[in-house]
C-alpha cells in the first residue's frame, strides 16, 4: 500500500500540472465570459445567471473525483467539509439546493454539450470540441 | 438503499406527491452525551449521570420539486428529549417568484437569530450547541409565510427576509408547561455578506399571550387565583401590568461573523421586550472565537444574560397595596430577573466527510443565585 502511495505521489509530482489542471466548460453556443468570482457565486448558489442574465445550470463532479477536490479548493477556496456544512445550512432551511452531481468528466461533457445553460468543469485532458473552455485553474 | 427507497415511498405517499415528481431526500442526526459535573446541578437538560438522549436527534427531509418553480419540503424530526416522538419541524411549499425572490409558506423557523434556521443541524456549525444564553427564548417555529430576497449590492451579497405568521405552542414557567401564543408576527431580517465577513439584523414584533394563570404561585394558589384576588381588591390595573394577554412583544437582534485566515469569529446581541407583562427586559449576547487547523477547529465562547426585572410595575403601589398582596406581586416580578455568564470551550473534529465529532465544556455562573454549574458533553453530528 505504502509503495503504491509513494508511486502515486511521484506520479503526481512529475506530471502534477497536467493532472491538476481543470478546465471550466460551457456549451459552445454560450458567449458569456466567466470570472473566478462568477464561478464561485454560481457554484455556491448565490446566483443562477450568467453575466448576460441568461439562466445558468452549474454541474458538479461527484465527490471523490480528483477535479472536484481541485475545484473546491482552488476556485471555491473551501474544504469539502466546509462546503458540506455550507450546503447543509441551505438545504435544511429551504434556501437552496447544491448543483447536480455527475459521475465523471464524460458525463459532464455530455451534459454541457447538450444544454446551452450548463456550466461544469473537467480535467483539462478531457477537453474536446463538444465543449468550450472559459477558464482554467 | 432499500431502506432509503422505502422511506421515500412512505414519505411520498404522505406528501401525496405525484409519481413523476423529483424527490430529494436528505437528513441529519446528532448523537450526544453529557452530564453535569456536580451532583446537584442541572443544566441544558443534563443531570449528574451520563445522558445519551437529552440532546440527540434524528431528522429526515424530503423535498419534492413539482416543476414550474414550485416545491414542497417536509422535515420530520424526533428529539431525544421528547422521547424521539417524530413531528413536522418544518413543512412548507416554496415558490420561486423570480430568480431573486422565493416565497415559503407553511411551518417555518422563526428567524430570530443567525443560526435559527439550522440550529438543529449541528453539522452546519462548529459548536456542540448554539449558545443557550441567547438562543434560549423558545417560540422556535411559526406558521406563516416568508419572502426571501437575495441580491448583490455592490460587492455585498444581500439577503432580506420578510416573515409574517403566528406561533401557537407552549412556554415553560416555573416548571409548568403553559399555552403560549404570539399572534400577528411580522418581522424583517437582513444579512449583508462579503467574502469573509457578514452582518445581520433582525426585528420582529407580535402580540404575546402566555397562559400563566395555571401556574402555581404557592401550593394551592395559582397565578389566576391571585390575579382574581387582586382585581377583586380593586387593583385590576395592576393585573393588566403583570399578566401576559395580547401584549406588544418586540425582538431585536444583531449579528456579526468573520472567517479569515482560518480564524472564525461570531457574535450576536439580542434584546427582548414584552410590554405590560411581568416578563423582564432581556439583553443577551455572546462572542465566539475559533481557529481551523485543517480538520480540527477548537473554539472558546462567552455568553452574557442580563434580564432586568420590571420593578416599576409595582413601585407606584408601594403605599397603597396591602403587604399580603404586595409581597407576591414583587415576588412574581423579581422572579424574572436573571444575570448569568457562561464560558464554553470545545472543539470540532471532521473525522469523516459527512460527520463531525464535537466536545464542549460549558460553565454557567448564575450571578443572582450565586450558583456555578458545569456541563461536559460530546457527540457526533452527521448529515446524509
Amino acid at each position: 500500500m505504502r509503495i503504491i502511495k509513494a508511486a502515486l505521489l511521484v506520479a503526481a509530482m512529475v506530471s502534477g500540472s497536467v493532472l491538476a489542471d481543470i478546465a471550466v466548460v460551457v456549451n459552445p453556443a454560450n458567449a458569456n465570459a466567466v470570472s473566478a468570482d462568477d464561478l464561485s457565486r454560481l457554484f455556491l448558489g448565490r446566483t443562477s445567471n450568467f453575466a448576460d442574465g441568461s439562466k445558468a445550470t452549474p454541474l458538479n463532479l461527484a465527490e471523490g473525483q480528483p477535479a472536484r477536490d481541485e475545484f473546491d479548493n482552488k476556485v471555491l477556496n473551501r474544504s469539502s467539509a466546509q462546503l458540506k456544512a455550507y450546503w447543509s445550512k441551505l438545504v435544511f432551511t429551504g434556501k437552496g439546493t447544491p448543483p447536480k452531481e455527475l459521475s465523471d468528466d464524460a458525463a459532464v461533457k455530455a451534459a454541457v454539450a447538450a444544454d446551452a445553460t450548463a456550466i461544469g468543469y473537467i480535467s483539462s485532458s478531457s477537453v474536446d470540441s463538444s465543449v468550450k473552455v472559459v477558464a482554467s485553474f | 438503499m432499500l431502506k432509503k427507497s422505502l422511506i421515500a415511498a412512505t414519505l411520498s405517499t404522505l406528501l401525496a406527491a405525484p409519481a413523476y415528481a423529483d424527490l430529494t431526500i436528505n437528513g441529519f442526526a446528532s448523537i450526544k452525551a453529557g452530564m453535569t459535573l456536580d451532583s446537584d446541578d442541572t443544566l441544558y437538560g443534563y443531570e449528574d449521570s451520563p445522558d445519551f438522549k437529552n440532546e440527540s436527534l434524528f431528522a429526515v427531509q424530503v423535498m419534492s420539486d413539482l416543476g414550474e418553480k414550485l416545491s414542497v419540503t417536509a422535515q420530520l424530526m424526533g428529539r431525544g428529549n421528547e422521547d424521539f416522538d417524530v413531528g413536522f419541524e418544518w413543512a412548507f411549499i416554496s415558490y420561486q417568484l423570480t430568480d431573486d425572490v422565493r416565497i415559503n409558506a407553511g411551518r417555518l423557523r422563526t428567524p430570530f437569530y443567525k443560526y435559527s434556521d439550522f440550529r438543529d443541524v449541528g453539522y452546519a456549525y462548529d459548536w456542540l450547541r448554539v449558545p443557550q444564553g441567547v438562543y434560549g427564548l423558545g417560540f422556535d417555529n411559526i406558521e406563516g409565510v416568508s419572502l426571501y430576497h437575495t441580491t448583490q449590492l455592490g460587492s455585498f451579497d444581500s439577503s432580506l427576509q420578510l416573515v409574517a405568521g403566528a406561533y401557537d405552542g407552549e412556554a415553560r414557567i416555573s416548571g409548568t408547561d403553559v399555552n403560549a401564543e404570539i399572534e400577528n408576527i411580522v418581522g424583517v431580517t437582513w444579512e449583508l455578506g462579503k467574502d469573509w465577513y457578514s452582518f445581520r439584523a433582525a426585528y420582529l414584533i407580535g402580540k404575546v399571550s402566555v397562559g400563566a394563570e395555571a401556574v402555581q404561585l404557592q401550593p394551592g394558589v395559582t397565578f389566576g387565583d391571585f390575579f382574581a384576588g387582586l382585581s377583586g381588591a380593586g387593583f385590576g390595573a395592576l393585573v393588566n401590568e403583570i399578566d401576559i394577554n395580547e401584549e406588544d412583544g418586540a425582538f431585536l437582534g444583531f449579528g456579526f461573523t468573520a472567517d479569515k485566515n482560518d480564524w472564525l469569529l461570531v457574535a450576536e446581541y439580542t434584546l427582548v421586550e414584552v410590554d405590560n407583562s411581568f416578563i423582564s427586559d432581556q439583553k443577551n449576547f455572546y462572542v465566539s472565537i475559533g481557529h481551523r487547523f485543517d480538520s480540527i477547529t477548537p473554539y472558546v465562547s462567552y455568553e452574557k444574560e442580563d434580564n432586568e426585572a420590571k420593578t416599576e410595575i409595582y413601585t407606584p403601589y408601594l403605599a397603597t397595596l396591602p403587604p399580603q398582596l404586595l409581597l407576591p406581586v414583587a415576588g412574581i416580578v423579581q422572579s424574572q430577573a436573571r444575570e448569568a455568564t457562561t464560558y464554553n470551550i470545545g472543539l470540532r473534529y471532521d473525522f469523516h466527510p459527512s460527520a463531525a465529532f464535537k466536545v464542549q465544556y460549558s460553565s454557567e455562573d448564575n450571578e443572582l443565585a450565586d450558583l456555578r454549574q458545569d456541563v461536559l458533553a460530546f457527540g457526533v453530528d452527521v448529515v446524509f
